[in-house]
């Protein structure tokens, strides 16, 4: 259910202003082709730019994800073995069009909010995808690595190793990874006992960062609303931008922080509110990380090395004394 | 180490504490850390272990993963201990020696009827080979254990071929950890080395078990201690604990023999 969003009229026409300044002024304006996919990238969304190309059958970045992510997935099996006990399987290949939420098929998907602003009804556009988070409890915990961040802040699976157990999604604060069953190294092990298929999300089209290129969404974008570059200098610009427009951020405190920055006029909160939630369609709520908690054990774990040779040599040094100290009383 | 004759109990002191905690520290936590780290697969749910009563925990990733690091905290300290205070001690008597594979070989040919066991130390000689290879499916496991941890806690963007190869070798030593589990409670399953299960319990066991079977450990062993009056007869008792034949003994309901019933037997 979509709420209205009460922004004041005065506040949205200053922040939109702002942000048409600030675009203009050349703040957004990253050089391309300057990071060369290495060193940490981020990426920024800038919602006042965003207009979810309304004048299109479907946005822009999702047909140009569509078009480059093509042919990626093999065809499933047929049939595909259903997974014991559960039998349950997620073929999306007969439904490859969907772009109004994440597929297999659909790595970014744009979502609506609508706001109304002193009477008169606002819409908010938000293009989803993975927000390649600093510390991916998707890609840490992963049990085959088949997930992993790199140094350039994206984080990809590699489809040739997933088995489809889908982890990640279970453990993503907002459930990015979708499954497609029927695909996948699984196929060759014990289809029916173990995996389901392969885990696909976007990954930040890292073939092309490697070639200098720009990811596939951020360059057909018809608005620029989307940005990429040294992660320090898009923090700058999406904290300058923010403040110039009394806007707020989503993704930088986020899940312990992302390499995603979203800037908005409206607070997400209130956006949050308004998007319509579900599988494949991810909330804007602040999330913490839940893998925080175990890293103070996982410090433990590292000094448990330490704390045991320590012990054992104290215990041996105590043993040697004591015998020696039976050794003299024999003799005594 | 606190080995010990104690001829009227008919018993042999085998372990002392410290081997006794290290060993079943080890293995509880060892326990645990097999547990747990199934639970890192995404399979708890799909089984319905989480409908087992006391399991709902285990669909939970993150929790399995704070049950996991804690057995690791005790595993590994548990396993450094072991390493360091032995090692110090140049405790080498589970080290394998030159011949102990042809010796395991005849070992287990007289499981199965073919051929007599050799007389033993303290060890038999495929548990030292055991012991050598399960160090090494430990050793491995902690190795790679600690890379993944150190990915967790600091580095998530560690090298790609580091974590891969550290994920592949957990789990492929996950796998032999888990043969190993089986294989040593297959062992003591034989009913050759059954007695030996006391021994991991309570420390000690039986003499007479002892002298038939690690007549070459008795002999290492001081012989035992006596007040000045008994100790002819106890000087006797050790002598012929190390060089005699096992005398027959009577048997408890359980087939084993009754504490004092070596002296009871040899005053027959």
């Amino acid at each position: 259910m979509e709420k209205k969003l009460n922004l004041n009229r005065r506040s949205f026409l200053k922040a939109a202003g702002a942000a048409a300044m600030v675009g203009t002024t050349g703040l957004l304006e990253i050089p391309k082709q300057a990071w060369a996919g290495e060193g940490k990238l981020a990426t920024l969304i800038d919602l006042t730019k965003c207009n979810g190309c309304k004048d299109r059958e479907r946005p822009a970045c999702v047909s140009a994800c569509k078009k480059i992510k093509a042919g990626r997935i093999p065809e499933p099996a047929d049939p595909i073995p259903l997974p014991f006990p559960t039998n349950k399987i997620e073929d999306w290949s007969k439904k490859k069009e969907v772009f109004n939420r994440l597929t297999p098929y659909n790595l970014i998907f744009v979502q609506k909010a609508e706001a109304d602003i002193g009477g008169q009804k606002k819409t908010v556009f938000i293009p989803r995808r993975c927000m390649h988070c600093d510390k991916p409890a998707c890609a840490t915990i992963c049990p085959f690595a088949a997930n992993h961040k790199f140094e350039n802040g994206a984080v990809v699976i590699d489809q040739e190793v997933c088995f489809g157990g889908a982890k990640c999604k279970t453990v993503c604060p907002w459930e990015i990874p979708q499954r497609q069953s029927g695909v996948g190294v699984y196929l060759k092990v014990l289809p029916t006992l173990m995996g389901n298929g392969v885990m696909y999300k976007c990954d930040l089209c890292s073939d092309l960062l490697k070639e200098n290129k720009t990811p596939a969404c951020i360059e057909a974008c018809p608005q620029k609303a989307m940005s990429i570059g040294p992660r320090k200098e898009i923090l700058a610009k999406a904290e300058e931008i923010a403040k110039s427009i009394g806007g707020s951020l989503y993704g930088k405190e986020e899940n312990d922080g992302t390499s995603t920055l979203y800037v908005s006029p409206v607070p997400f909160e209130l956006l949050n509110a308004s998007v319509k939630k579900g599988p494949g369609q991810p909330g804007l709520a602040s999330v913490k990380r839940r893998m925080k908690g175990t890293d103070t054990i996982g410090k433990a774990v590292l000094a448990a090395p330490a704390l045991g040779i320590a012990a054992g040599l104290a215990g041996a040094f105590a043993f040697i004394s004591k015998r020696k100290d039976k050794s003299g009383k024999k003799e005594e | 180490m606190s080995e010990q004759i104690l001829t009227e109990k008919n018993r042999v002191v085998r372990h002392g504490w410290i081997e006794l905690a290290g060993h079943w520290t080890i293995a509880l936590s060892g326990l645990l850390l097999l547990l747990s780290g199934m639970f890192e697969l995404p399979m708890a749910a799909r089984y319905k272990i989480t409908a087992i009563p006391g399991f709902g925990w285990s669909g939970d990733f993150i929790i399995s993963l704070y049950v996991h690091y804690v057995a690791s905290v005790v595993f590994i300290a548990a396993a450094f201990f072991h390493l360091a205070y032995h090692g110090l001690l140049r405790d080498q008597g589970l080290l394998p020696r030159k011949g102990d594979l042809k010796a395991s070989i005849d070992v287990v040919k007289s499981f199965f009827g073919f051929g007599e066991e050799p007389p033993f130390d303290k060890y038999l000689p495929e548990q030292r080979l055991a012991y050598l290879g399960t160090a090494v499916i430990i050793g491995v496991l902690v190795l790679t254990g600690l890379i993944k941890t150190y990915k967790n806690v600091y580095a998530p963007d560690l090298s790609h071929a580091v974590v891969f190869w550290a994920t592949t070798l957990h789990n492929l030593f996950f796998v032999l950890f888990i043969l190993v589990f089986v294989g040593h409670i297959g062992a003591i399953l034989l009913k050759p080395n059954r007695p030996m299960v006391r021994g991991i319990f309570t420390g000690k066991v039986r003499l007479d078990y002892a002298q038939h079977r690690h007549p070459l450990w008795l002999s290492g062993i001081e012989p035992p201690t006596r007040p000045p009056e008994k100790r002819p007869e106890a000087d006797i008792l050790a002598t012929a604990t190390v060089s005699a034949p096992p005398a027959e003994v009577g048997v408890d309901a359980a087939g084993d023999p009754a504490e004092g019933t070596i002296e009871t037997a040899k005053e027959k």
